[in-house]
């Protein structure tokens, strides 16, 4: 289960990281201030800390070195927009930086993208009787390895990293087949279908209406 | 260079021209002089020659007269004469001349002519008459001048004499040409002089007008180094003044942008975080499987954040106007504001079963009533937010011989002396969660501040962390002892 520490003193903000990023299947916790990231990271094993810059106490700057000595990556929150901000983050070590207001499926692209690079999704991915190996890209059914092509790979591998979270289908298109979404063309829902078929999800991937799809998964 | 050359042009031509003109006056005047004495002479020598021929030849008896020639007459009178300095010549009536001779004084220029003198006295004689009757005339003879005087008897005979004043006019001549040389050498000298004072004068004004142009080319620091007491001097010093009085002015300019960008700066950040929050928990909402009672923590964060914008822009709103509306001043009874603001506290502060104290002497402040009230709500609520539940919030207010004193205390966390600096600052907050949570934007105090400012009065924090705060505010009574605060 791939820990995330949430450092940030709006709670709102906090409050809205943790909801989105634990329905997207990872552990979250929150922390309001810097002494309680630095503290927080000594007790406990964390994959990646999402780190707001502007924090009352030790600053943004402070932790993101403390963390990088404990080889956690970062990805800081910026407000001010300044390039200086993310620059001087960047430039300590932070892996990405995203600046409010974001939106949450940025976000967890992002997130994404930080833990694949530090090699932190080498785990097998598991839920419900469906197990995925992205090393091997192997997938397997209740112990039966199942047939699917590499589009519907990404695509399980999409709906798996956005669960619970639906999916436009312009971002499905763009980021299983590249390229711009026609408004047009059945592909995706095509696409959608097999993938349901040949891993028994039709009542968990819901079609959403005017949006796209969703794959559900209780944690 | 131009004012060099102006006033090198403009002092020595004029120098010249009154020099020449004076010493031409002179030189004539004196030659008038000379020339005027040297006709009176001549004249008086004339009608001495005249004299004596009528005398020896009234002497005469008829008989003789007949038998002498005015050359006899002549030369009877004429050894008991001096020298004589002129030429005689005696005209009969009709022109003939009686009696010439030569004197003893060459005149030049008449012997190289041969024949044909010319009468010089011709002209005269017709002009003379019985009452008229001696004049004179200056004749140009070859390179030299006469001047003969002739003068008309009673009984018809003309008197003249000729004598050479070539000299005269030769001294002149020489006089004028002396000064010719006089005046140049001086005109040379003091030229020369002049325009050295000039350069030296204006290689002040080239170093002033290069250092004006490396100021204006960004050199704020340039200043002149002249050091002469004169004009172009004191010009530079008040360069430098007027230099140093910019460039604090920039400093001031600079120093409003600063906070202008600072201010805008920490705006956008309080407008961004709850923007954030309310985009994202409604894009939750709309694109996450949520439960029912997750579905209502997000609509409330929506709600809450949105009443924080609220709040925020009617902050920012009354911190604008504040400056720009219509203030209107006028001699507030303290007592009755201070007891209004208490009802206003009153319900918040009993929610929290906070006390308020409000102690008051009778006074008066000059100032505007609607920003008064809304000064101290702000600092009660303040107080009031800070206060520890069962705790009291303190308004006392002292009057003074020219002013009002007032002063907010409560007994809260108080604020640390690092900060206490800054909590005018717009959007600054001490304890930013649970100003939030309050609805809080942090620009109570900078409302406050501007408010002061505007009454033109003093104040004051005090704070000892974990004590609490205690803000005092000092007023004038009347428009021109604003802000007296008590020595």
């Amino acid at each position: 289960m791939i820990r995330i520490l949430i450092v940030e003193d709006e709670e709102a903000i906090a409050n809205l990281i943790r909801m989105n990023l634990g329905k997207a299947g990872y552990q979250c916790e929150t922390v309001f201030d810097g002494e309680g990231a630095a503290n927080r990271i000594l007790e406990e094993r964390f994959d990646l800390m999402l780190l707001d810059i502007m924090l009352p106490g030790l600053s943004g700057y402070e932790v993101l070195e403390y963390a990088k000595t404990m080889d956690i990556p970062v990805i800081f929150l910026t407000a001010m927009g300044e390039t200086a901000q993310k620059v001087k983050g960047l430039r300590m070590g932070a892996e990405d930086y995203i600046a409010k207001p974001f939106d949450i499926g940025e976000l967890l692209a992002r997130v994404e993208a930080v833990l694949r690079r530090c090699r932190k999704t080498q785990e097998k991915i598991r839920f419900l009787d469906i197990e995925i190996d992205p090393d091997s890209r192997v997938v397997t059914k209740g112990g039966q390895e199942a047939e699917l092509t590499p589009k519907e790979y990404d695509l399980l591998l999409l709906f798996v990293r956005n669960r619970n979270r639906a999916l436009y289908r312009e971002t499905i298109y763009e980021n299983v087949w590249g390229g711009e979404y026609s408004g047009t063309g059945r592909t995706v829902d095509l696409h959608v279908q097999r993938l349901k078929k040949k891993l028994g999800l039709e009542e968990h991937i819901a079609a959403i209406y005017k949006v796209g799809y969703r794959l559900v998964i209780p944690s | 260079m131009r004012l060099s050359w102006k006033l090198f042009f403009t002092t020595i031509p004029v120098f010249v021209i009154f020099f020449t003109l004076f010493g031409c006056w002179i030189v004539e005047d004196s030659f008038q002089s000379s020339l005027n004495q040297e006709a009176e002479q001549c004249v008086i020598e004339n009608q001495m020659f005249q004299n004596s021929y009528e005398l020896t030849w009234n002497g005469l008896t008829e008989e003789q007269q007949e038998q002498t020639t005015a050359k006899m007459v002549v030369e009877s009178f004429s050894r008991r004469q001096g020298s004589k300095k002129g030429k005689y010549r005696i005209y009969g009536e009709d022109g003939t001349v009686l009696y010439e001779d030569s004197p003893q004084t060459e005149i030049s220029g008449s012997e190289n002519r041969g024949g044909s003198e010319e009468i010089p006295g011709t002209e005269l004689m017709g002009l003379l008459d019985q009452e008229n009757n001696v004049g004179y005339e200056i004749v140009s003879r070859g390179s030299g001048r006469q001047l003969t005087v002739v003068s008309r008897s009673s009984f018809g005979i003309y008197f003249e004499i000729t004598r050479d004043i070539t000299d005269l006019f030769r001294n002149r001549d020489i006089l004028y040409s002396r000064y010719r040389t006089g005046i140049f050498l001086v005109t040379v000298l003091a030229g020369g002089v002049m325009l050295l004072v000039i350069m030296l004068a204006m290689r002040n004004t080239g170093r002033l007008s290069r250092t004006v142009r490396r100021y204006a080319q960004g050199d704020y620091s340039a200043r002149a180094r002249i050091r002469s007491r004169d004009e172009i001097g004191r010009l530079a010093e008040d360069f430098n003044w007027m230099a140093g009085a910019m460039n604090r002015q920039m400093e001031q300019l600079k120093d409003q942008v600063r906070r202008q960008e600072a201010f805008t700066a920490a705006f956008a950040h309080e407008l961004k975080t709850p923007l954030t929050s309310i985009i994202g928990y409604a894009d939750t909402i709309r694109l996450v499987e949520l439960t029912r009672e997750e579905t209502d923590q997000c609509a409330g964060y929506i709600s809450s954040q949105g009443k924080r914008l609220q709040s925020l822009s009617y902050k920012l709103l009354e911190l604008a106007m504040a400056d720009k509306q219509e203030i209107d001043f006028h001699p507030i009874a303290v007592s009755q504001l201070l007891e209004e603001v208490g009802r206003i506290l009153l319900p918040s502060l009993k929610k929290k079963k906070v006390r308020l104290e409000l102690a008051l002497e009778e006074g008066v402040i000059w100032g505007d009533r609607e920003l008064l009230v809304s000064l101290f709500v702000n600092l009660g609520d303040n107080a009031g937010k800070a206060a520890p539940s069962g705790s009291s919030v303190r308004i006392e207010g002292q009057a003074f011989e020219n002013g009002y004193r007032v002063f907010v205390e409560d007994h809260g966390r108080g604020v640390l002396p690092e900060e206490l600096p800054r909590i005018t600052e717009a959007f600054y907050m001490t304890d930013k969660s649970r100003s939030r949570k309050e609805g809080g934007a942090g620009l109570g105090l900078a409302l406050c501040r501007k408010i002061v400012e505007l009454h033109g009065a003093f104040w004051k924090f005090e704070s000892e962390p974990g004590e609490g705060l205690r803000v005092t505010v000092w007023f004038g009574k009347t428009p021109d002892k604003r802000g007296g605060r008590p020595a």
